[in-house]
Parts: structure tokens; sequence; C-alpha cells
């Protein structure tokens, strides 16, 4: 059995990844909300699932979503407008491939 | 003409102005433009998201969209009361004069968000006037009008109108000097250096129409007009700093910027042109023309360690409407400078060292008695504050602790005998203070 290549990231690395691309929006405190919702606990959990933060229309339509490694690796790997036409997140996207599997990595030790 | 007595008492009496203006231009350098919690809890977001040390002023690029969005960004959830306040204490050891340790300041901040399009930020300010009397006055003020997420070509358009009362203080790049606070505080100055005496700032209204197109392109337009001088008044201003009345005043402002998410640059250019009245006789003009550029640098990484550095320099051509004595001359420039460099450890520690220069081309008739009104200073500033990071115990309320050493190497173009008899010196304008800064 392989690991899945979402994991094969540093999560170490994947902190100060985090730090410079989401942290200015995002909170990795369970509960606390910026601009965009808390962080804490994301992969695994269905789309537009934390209660108190106010989604998009947009991401609200996407009630099959579940933030896996592989859904979070396709999202963030694009700006956030192509990936969820009509979200309220402003994100051009992360187009480093190393950055990218450090940071869900990171997001995964988020519990 | 004044006889003898006369003039010397009016010589010392600009010498008094001189030096009342060069602490109130530093006290100005260390306290205003600060991080104020009400944003923070409009938007969920930490201080030092915004700013680089966790207390402001700099800004980081996440602090510059902010700002061009108007203010009006929030974490979603319901109206946030917009008023914030802010008190500050200082230990003040001029190196000539008596140390005092008074609280100096306190104001109170009507800012943030209204309405998803309608934003801004007002400071009234009230200062200790040495007597433990308060003086308080309408200090920057930038009201916005901004229209977000708009496409051009595919891409990203942001227009905005600001009303504000500070030439540069809108600037989002925040380096100029009515947004930075820094500029040389000199016998004269440029027009868009708010240290300079009887400058534009706070004392004008004026609107802009702005826009960032791509997240990269910005520009802005616009002009201001004079407050009369009973309103300065009214508004806390002594209406001998009267900027005089303004005509025809246009402002343009030009910069392209990227944002690297760990780095961030930015060039721009700046040109503010007027013909000014002063004073107020309708008598003629004074035709001044500034002409500026500016380039920054910020190294973000991790947050951890940030490095800012910036560079401003602003040319002024003055086309004087009057000869005060046979030696003036018609023409002249005047040439202020400021270098900064900034470095922030863990979002609560910096060190701020900036270099402030002004010059001015020769002209005995307007420059006693050497001649020029050179001015080299600098200042010195390490700050301390704990609060207003993402994992701080509290987002309603900030502390910053700062050591300030101002420090002036040459002020009306010389050193020493700075008046030209014996007895003042540059550096007798040198200062030390500690700084206690709460916001709530």
């Amino acid at each position: 059995m392989t690991a899945s290549p979402a994991f094969a990231g540093d999560a170490s690395a994947g902190s100060d990844v985090f730090k410079s691309e989401c942290a200015e929006c995002h909170s990795i405190k369970e509960g606390r909300n910026k601009k965009g919702p808390s962080l804490f606990g994301v992969v695994g959990r269905k789309a537009a699932a934390v209660p108190d933060y106010e989604y998009s229309d947009a991401l609200r339509a996407q009630s099959a979503w579940v933030w896996t490694p592989e859904q979070l690796h396709s999202y963030l790997g694009q700006p956030a407008k192509r990936a969820n036409p009509g979200t309220k997140m402003k994100y051009d996207g992360l187009n480093d491939p190393k950055q990218l599997d450090d940071l869900i990595s990171y997001l995964g030790t988020l519990h | 003409m004044l006889s003898l007595p006369y003039r010397r008492m009016a010589r010392r009496t600009r010498n008094m102005t001189v030096l009342y203006g060069v602490g109130a231009a530093f006290s100005l350098a260390c306290t205003t433009a600060q991080a104020i919690p009400v944003y923070a809890r409009q938007t969920g977001s930490a201080c030092a998201d915004c700013h680089a040390g966790s207390y402001g002023p700099a800004l980081t690029p996440y602090g510059m969209r902010f700002k061009l969005n108007g203010y009006t960004d929030t974490d979603g959830k319901g109206f946030k009361l917009p008023v914030a306040a802010q008190l500050i204490g200082t230990r003040n050891v001029p190196a000539r004069g008596e140390s005092s340790n008074r609280l100096t300041e306190a104001d109170v901040y009507l800012a943030g968000r209204l309405t998803d399009q309608v934003g801004g930020y007002v400071k009234v300010s009230s200062n200790n006037d040495g007597h433990n009397r308060f003086d308080t006055k309408l200090s920057d003020v930038d009201l916005r009008f901004v229209a977000k997420e708009l496409k051009l070509g595919g891409k990203d358009l942001t227009l905005g109108v600001s009303v504000n009362n500070n030439p540069g203080f809108q600037d989002p790049i925040a380096a100029l000097p009515g947004a930075s606070s820094l500029g040389p505080p000199g016998v004269t100055g440029t027009v868009l250096n708010p240290s300079s005496p009887n400058a534009p700032a706070n004392r004008v209204i004026g609107a802009t129409v702005y826009g960032l197109y791509d997240s990269r392109w910005y520009g802005e337009a616009g002009t201001y007009n004079s407050l009369q001088r009973s309103t300065q008044d009214r508004l806390g201003y002594n209406p001998n700093g009267d900027p005089g009345k303004l005509h025809d005043t246009g402002y343009v402002r030009f910069a392209y910027m990227r944002d690297l998410r760990r780095q961030f640059f930015s060039a721009g250019v700046v040109a503010l042109s007027t013909k000014r009245e002063l004073p107020r006789t309708g008598g003629p003009k004074d035709k001044l023309t500034d002409l500026g550029y500016d380039l920054t640098y910020q190294y973000l990484g991790n947050r951890e360690h940030i490095v800012q550095l910036s560079y401003v320099n602003i040319l002024e051509q003055r086309k004087y409407g009057s000869l005060p004595t046979p030696l003036a001359k018609p023409r002249g420039t005047v040439h202020d400078q400021v270098a900064t460099a900034a470095y922030t450890f863990k979002q609560s520690y910096t060190l701020l060292v900036s270099h402030m220069v002004s010059t001015g081309s020769r002209d005995d008739g307007r420059f006693f008695p050497y001649g020029v009104p050179n001015t080299t200073a600098n200042l010195i500033s390490l700050y301390w504050a704990p609060f207003g990071k993402d994992d701080s115990y509290t987002a309603m309320a900030n502390l910053k602790l700062a050591a300030n050493w101002f420090r002036f190497t040459r002020f009306n173009g010389a050193s020493d005998n700075i008046f030209g008899a014996p007895g003042t010196n540059a550096r007798d304008f040198n200062a030390f203070s500690i700084t206690a800064s709460v916001a709530f």
C-alpha cells in the first residue's frame, strides 16, 4: 500500500507555507473565523460545514464536496474563482507542487 | 522695515516656533496611524496580519488591500461598533530643556465599515500641551467609497473614492511622508511632507479617485482645498500653521506593486501641484510643484523575520510670487528624502532606523543666516508589541512600549550656531523618549 501523494509532504515546511499563504484569512484555532473560516479539522470535513461562518452560495452549493487531500489539492492548485466560481475566497492558487503537498500535510495535522 | 529690536524679537519668535515645530513633527512620527483594534474586531484578523509589528504602523500587503478595499472587509458576523481609543504616556528626555513624564495623548478613532462599499478612518487626537491641559484636534481622516470585484479585460479591478485631509495619507503603500509620518522636519520642506512648516496635512480637505488593476497597477488623481483659518482653529489647529489659500491643486499618483506572498516590492511616482497664497492677503501666489518617486521592498517569509525597506525622494520646484528681501530669488527648489529600514521579529519586536534629509537651493534672501535650509535627521526606534497576533490572549486591546531616539546632525544649513549667533546647535534638538501606548 502506498501513501496518498497528498500526504507525502513535509508538515513542518507546510506550517511555513500556511503562514505565508493562508494565515491572513484563516486561523487554525477551533471556532475562530477570520475573513475565511477556521481551518481546524479541515481535512475530512464537508465543504461549507463550519457552523457559524457565512459561506458564499457558491460553496454551499457544493454539498457533495469533502475536503479530502485530493479535493484540497485540486482546489488550492488553481485560482479559487476558477475552482468554485462565485466563491468569496480570493486566492490565486499555489502552483508549487512541493509547497502544495507540504501545506496539505500540515492541514492534516490540525485536529 | 522693522527696527532692529523688533527684527530680533521676530527672529527669536521664529526660532521658538521652529523649536516647537521640530518637537511636534517628531511627536507625530511616534504616534500617528497605529493599528487600531476596531479593525481586528471587524475582520477577525490579528493586528499583525495588516501590520509588520502588531501595533503598526507599517503595512503588510494584506493591510494595503484592506485599506484599498475601503476598510470594509469583514468576518461577516454582523455590525461591529466602529470605535477605538488609544492612550500614550511618554518619558521625554530632550538634549536641552527639562525632562518630563506625561500622559501625552488620548485618541478616539471612528473607523471601520459602514456598508460593504463605505468605510473609513477618523482620528480625533487630544494632546497634552505640557501643562496637563489637552488640546483636541481632528487628526487624519480617510473616508472611502469603493467598488470591489470589478473585472476589466478579465483582470481584477478595484475603484474607489477617498475623501481625506492629508495628501499621501490615503496611499496604500504608505511610504509617502503623509502616510508614514516620516519626513525631515526642517525650516522649510515639500508640500507632501507633513513635517514641513505650513504643511497642508490635516488643514485641507480633498477627494481623490483611485483604482487598482490586476492587483498590481495603482493610479490615483484628485484635488485639495485648504480649510479656512477659522475652521482650522475650530478643528484644533493653530492658525499660525495655516498652509495658505491653495488654488488649482492637483494630486496624481501611479505605482506598480507585486505581492509575492513571501516578498513584496513597489515602485511609484507622485506629483502635487498648487498655487499657494500665504499669507491670505489676496497678494501674489507661490507656484509649488512636488515631483517624487518611492521604492519599497518587504521580505515577509513566514512572518518570523520581516524586513521592510523604503526610499522616498520628493523634489519641489518653487516659483515665488513675491520677493521678501532684495536678496531673495524668484525661483528655488527643495528636496526631501527619506530612507527607512525596519526589522521585525516574531511580529512583536521592531527596530526601525530612518534617515531624513531636506536640502534646498541657495537663497540668501529667504534662509537666514546661511542661505540654505538643509536639515539632516535620524529616527531610531525600538518597539515591543506583545499582543495583536493570531495566538495572542486578546484581539480587543493592544500595547506598545517604544524607545525612540531623535538625532539631528544639521539644521537650517548648519551643524553649529544654526541661527547664526552662538548658542543653538543642531544636536540641541536631539531627544530620547520612552512611550507606552495602549489601544482598545
